[in-house]
């Protein structure tokens, strides 16, 4: 099917006379599927019958589980970021000593106030 | 996997045996309607790995409500209404928890991943009705998505969805001008 008939029959589609069916066919002719990946059926077997009656909330706290890790994982690069910046700023360098939050003069007074001399 | 002799099975058949233990009788349910499915998810939520879950998660609470099943209305309508029911949860959730990183609307999140195709125009035309549909207001979507690709009536659309007649039509006019806009663009 041309592309501006296909565009046409979309259209058309929507019309309140239009019969649904007939269009819904007229897609499938044309190459328009929708399917689900290869396994799919024993996917859905395995999780029902390998696992508890616990399957489908599971399902639902490995999703949460991933936005939340998305959303965290972006919050925290974000974060990182922001502090790089501030440090750089605040120490003027990336050094082990600013991440730590000390100077390099301060080497010196630590191994005094250790061995007392 | 699914023997021969459950082809011929009706669906009552089929919920029986499946409720008495028979994997097999549930694998035929699952395969009779997989597709039906995958036009509700997969037009509404784009190509993506996210789609196969839900999907996964229809067929699940199909297997646990299966007792609850009256057979008042056809099996398909039941697992159609999960099917709209989950996807349109998942459209909600997905906002909320993109909210917070986009302005825009969240059809960007949407992944394109057309299927292999046997011909280029073929794969052609599911790209030009993917893109088409994601870029609808879901509101508007769900609609295009039953009438346009399952090929239901206005009614039956209505009734699926719980929204009054008037609501559909309306809905389905103003789907149609955003279709027009959309598909002059593409």
């Amino acid at each position: 099917m041309k592309v501006s008939d296909l565009k046409e029959l979309l259209i058309r589609s929507l019309d309140k006379e239009e019969d649904a069916g007939t269009t819904a066919s007229k897609l499938e002719e044309a190459g328009v599927t929708f399917r689900f990946s290869e396994g799919f059926l024993e996917k859905i077997l395995d999780r029902i019958y390998s696992s508890g009656s616990s399957v489908a909330h599971e399902i639902e706290f490995v999703r949460d589980l991933n936005y939340v890790f998305y959303r965290i994982a972006v919050a925290g690069v974000a974060a990182i970021v922001v502090l790089l910046i501030t440090l750089f700023f605040v120490q003027g360098s990336f050094s082990l000593n600013s991440f730590l939050g000390m100077g390099n003069s301060y080497d010196e007074s630590i191994f005094c106030l250790l061995t007392g001399n | 996997m699914i023997k021969g002799s459950y082809r011929q099975k009706s669906e009552n058949e089929l919920i029986k045996a499946t409720l008495d233990g028979d994997k097999l009788a549930f694998g035929e349910i699952v395969s009779r309607y997989q597709k039906m499915v995958a036009r509700t998810v997969k037009s509404m939520l784009g190509d993506s790995v996210f789609s196969e879950d839900i999907g996964q998660e229809v067929f699940i609470k199909l297997f646990y409500s299966l007792s609850g099943f009256r057979g008042e209305a056809k099996l398909s309508t039941y697992i159609q209404k999960i099917a709209v029911n989950l996807t349109l949860n998942e459209i909600k959730r997905r906002k909320r928890f993109f909210s917070m990183f986009s302005q825009k609307g969240n059809n960007e999140m949407y992944e394109f991943e057309v299927a292999d195709h046997e011909t280029e125009e073929k794969k052609e035309a599911s790209e030009i009705v993917s893109k088409a549909l994601m870029n609808l207001d879901p509101k508007f979507r769900i609609i295009v998505a039953m009438r346009m690709l399952q090929g239901y009536s206005t009614k039956e659309t209505a009734e699926l969805l719980d929204l009054p007649l008037g609501t559909v039509l309306s809905r389905l006019s103003r789907a149609q001008q955003q279709l027009k806009d959309i598909l002059r663009k593409l």
